[in-house]
């Protein structure tokens, strides 16, 4: 589903050069829950924006779905991030000025989708975060985790292929982020893939398997069992 | 299309709006109703006086002193004028078309004093004027030279027939047209011929509500000044000038020539106030516009600033450069669509107080929504850049924490 083969991503100033990801190859399954972890500035987001379509890699290979998205024209990969991925923000991301309904509504409205059938698809996502009676509501009046809850509910309205959620938990007290996870372990048990970037190790021993970053490059790729995810939960 | 949800953006953001809203409604209030005042003014100055005026310059000749004798000079002077090389014709006249000053008679068509007269200006000269007018004579005849009389400006004015314009025979006999020919009308209580219609002409007083009411009366003054009006061929206007100036002060010691002019200098004198205030209007339309095209990019730079993380979400969420491009342009769109739609109700009430308060001509309907769709032209235009570079805000920008 998700395959980068010795992708590297280096940026550029006119006095600087900097190697964010190196010889960084890694493989990720239909129906698994990864989280990404490591040190801050080890290449975690720039991990999640290559894979989220948000950033191009300098080399190596990306394929996303069978397709090798290394040549794919600005069009092209708005149109994949719109079809394939969710994505779920450390901050939310809401629009402010939208209400709930239309929060939801964006990304269905750039696929260009009717409108009976996006009222349906948002009405449904709302009703599964448990937010439907507010959906006239704008983001400023829920609290963090309600707002993380809608932005899930974004992130699966267009039915994606993965998840890409950076630090989901990262602006929510432990509680919420109990709740938030739970949700994510929900939606990953239903089958949708969930690749997960935290720097709380906790929570990435809930996960099926992690993958540690350092200096760009994987340093530990772990395959975890149900039971110590349980246990960790 | 996103309509809805902008609309309910935008209905969150209220002030930001009305406040763009109310500048692009005052801009097209003024700028619809300048425009209008200055059309006016340009068809006012576009009217034909009805004369050759590129060729045609005009004189005085003033006399002094006891061995002065004016019909005399008058006399040689136009024999003289007429057969200059270059020159056409020459008439004397009493007054020179859109000049500002001249002589008004109240016509009737009845000898009775108690009925509303139709004013008319009146050119006192002789048979030559509507040769050297280049005027069109399109009904009955000209003068001949027999028709002449003379006399003293300071006498009671006594003419027996008058050449009118169409829109003075139409004035006053108006089921004739140019059948008026032959009929009479009174003025001071004497009747007064119609010999002849011509197309147009037009009075010294171009702001005047009868300046195409005028007449030709074949009668000339035998007072020490005399004016000349000289008709050239083409491009010998301005040689004539000086040449015949020269001529005509040296010919006669006991007189002086004053007052030279081309009448299209005359024609520029006469309508510099109306020039200068379309002028003046014009740079009023120029800098509220853009001004207003500048408080439009403003507001659009300020709103896409700060919303830059929300442009990189909706990238990331799936959004083309161009639906990003045309998230900003419709925004804009309803925006000036409020401001034009409130200007459109300011525009007309506007009109209607200076139609009202200055006696000016009611608007004609199409100015409105020619100044709506023009105004929200220039927003779309004046939007375009920022938009442009809204739509390159990389995605990646979703992900930063600042």
């Amino acid at each position: 589903m998700l395959e980068m083969k010795n992708v590297r991503k280096v940026f550029r100033t006119d006095m600087v050069e900097t190697c964010a990801l190196d010889e960084f190859s890694l493989t990720v399954d239909q129906g698994e829950f990864v989280t990404i972890t490591g040190p801050s500035g080890c290449g975690k987001t720039t991990f999640l924006n290559i894979a989220g379509l948000l950033e191009t890699h300098t080399s190596g290979q990306y394929l996303l779905d069978g397709v090798d998205v290394s040549q794919l024209r600005d069009y092209a990969r708005a149109k994949l991030r719109n079809q394939k991925i969710g994505f779920i923000f450390q901050s939310f991301n809401l629009m402010p000025d939208l209400n709930l309904f239309d929060n939801i509504d964006v990304p269905l409205r750039y696929r260009g989708m009717k409108s009976a059938e996006r009222k349906e698809r948002v009405d449904k996502a709302l009703d599964s975060v448990g937010l439907f009676a507010r959906k006239k509501h704008v983001p400023a009046q829920l609290s963090g985790g309600q707002q993380q809850r809608v932005a899930i509910a974004r992130a699966l309205v267009g039915e994606p292929l993965f998840l890409l959620a950076d630090e989901p938990t990262g602006n929510l007290d432990s509680n919420t982020a109990k709740g938030v996870m739970a949700l994510l372990e929900e939606i990953n048990d239903s089958g949708t893939t969930i690749i997960m970037v935290t720097h709380d190790q906790s929570l990435a021993e809930q996960s099926k398997r992690n993958i540690h970053i350092l200096d760009g490059r994987i340093s530990n790729n772990t395959e975890q069992t149900q039971q110590k995810a349980a246990a960790a939960a | 299309m996103e309509i809805g949800p902008i609309l309910r953006a935008l209905s969150r953001n209220k002030l930001g709006v009305i406040l763009i809203s109310l500048q692009i409604a005052f801009t097209m209030t003024v700028m619809v109703n300048a425009v209008f005042i200055i059309n006016e003014r340009s068809k006012l100055m576009a009217r034909p006086s009805g004369l050759d005026e590129p060729n045609t310059f005009y004189l005085s000749s003033t006399g002094f002193g006891d061995q002065f004798n004016s019909q005399v000079t008058e006399r040689d002077d136009l024999e003289l004028l007429r057969n200059t090389p270059g020159v056409i014709d020459a008439t004397p006249t009493n007054a020179i078309p859109i000049s500002g000053s001249g002589s008004s008679d109240g016509l009737r068509i009845e000898n009775d004093p108690t009925l509303p007269a139709t004013p008319a200006a009146v050119y006192f000269t002789d048979e030559h004027s509507v040769n050297t007018m280049n005027l069109t004579l399109i009904a009955g005849e000209n003068f001949s030279a027999s028709d002449m009389t003379y006399q003293s400006s300071n006498e009671r004015r006594y003419y027996r027939k008058a050449i009118v314009t169409l829109a003075l025979a139409e004035k006053l006999f108006p089921e004739e047209g140019l059948a008026a020919v032959g009929k009479s009308f009174y003025r001071d209580q004497a009747p007064v011929q119609i010999v002849g219609i011509v197309e147009r002409l037009q009075a010294p007083w171009p702001n005047s509500f009868f300046v195409e009411q005028a007449m030709l009366v074949p009668l000339n003054f035998t007072d020490a000044t005399s004016t000349y009006l000289i008709r050239t061929e083409p491009g010998q206007r301005d040689r004539l000038m000086v040449e015949i100036e020269e001529t005509l002060a040296g010919n006669n010691p006991d007189r002086i020539i004053r007052g030279l002019k081309s009448l299209q200098e005359t024609r520029e004198e006469s309508y510099r106030l109306d020039s200068s205030m379309a002028t003046i209007l014009l740079v009023v339309i120029v800098t509220l516009v853009f001004i207003t095209s500048m408080g439009i990019v403003g507001l659009a730079v300020f709103g896409i600033n700060r919303r830059r993380k929300q442009i990189g979400t909706r990238r990331a969420l799936g959004a083309t450069q161009l639906q990003i491009l045309r998230y900003f342009m419709l925004e804009n769109f309803f925006v000036s669509g409020v401001g034009v739609s409130i200007g459109a109700v300011l525009t007309i009430a506007f009109s209607i107080a200076l139609s009202s308060l200055f006696e000016m001509p009611t608007m004609d309907w199409y100015y409105t929504p020619i100044g709506m769709l023009l105004l929200i032209a220039i927003g779309q235009i004046a939007v375009l850049g920022p938009s442009a570079r809204a739509a390159q805000i990389q995605p990646a920008i979703a992900t930063r924490s600042i």
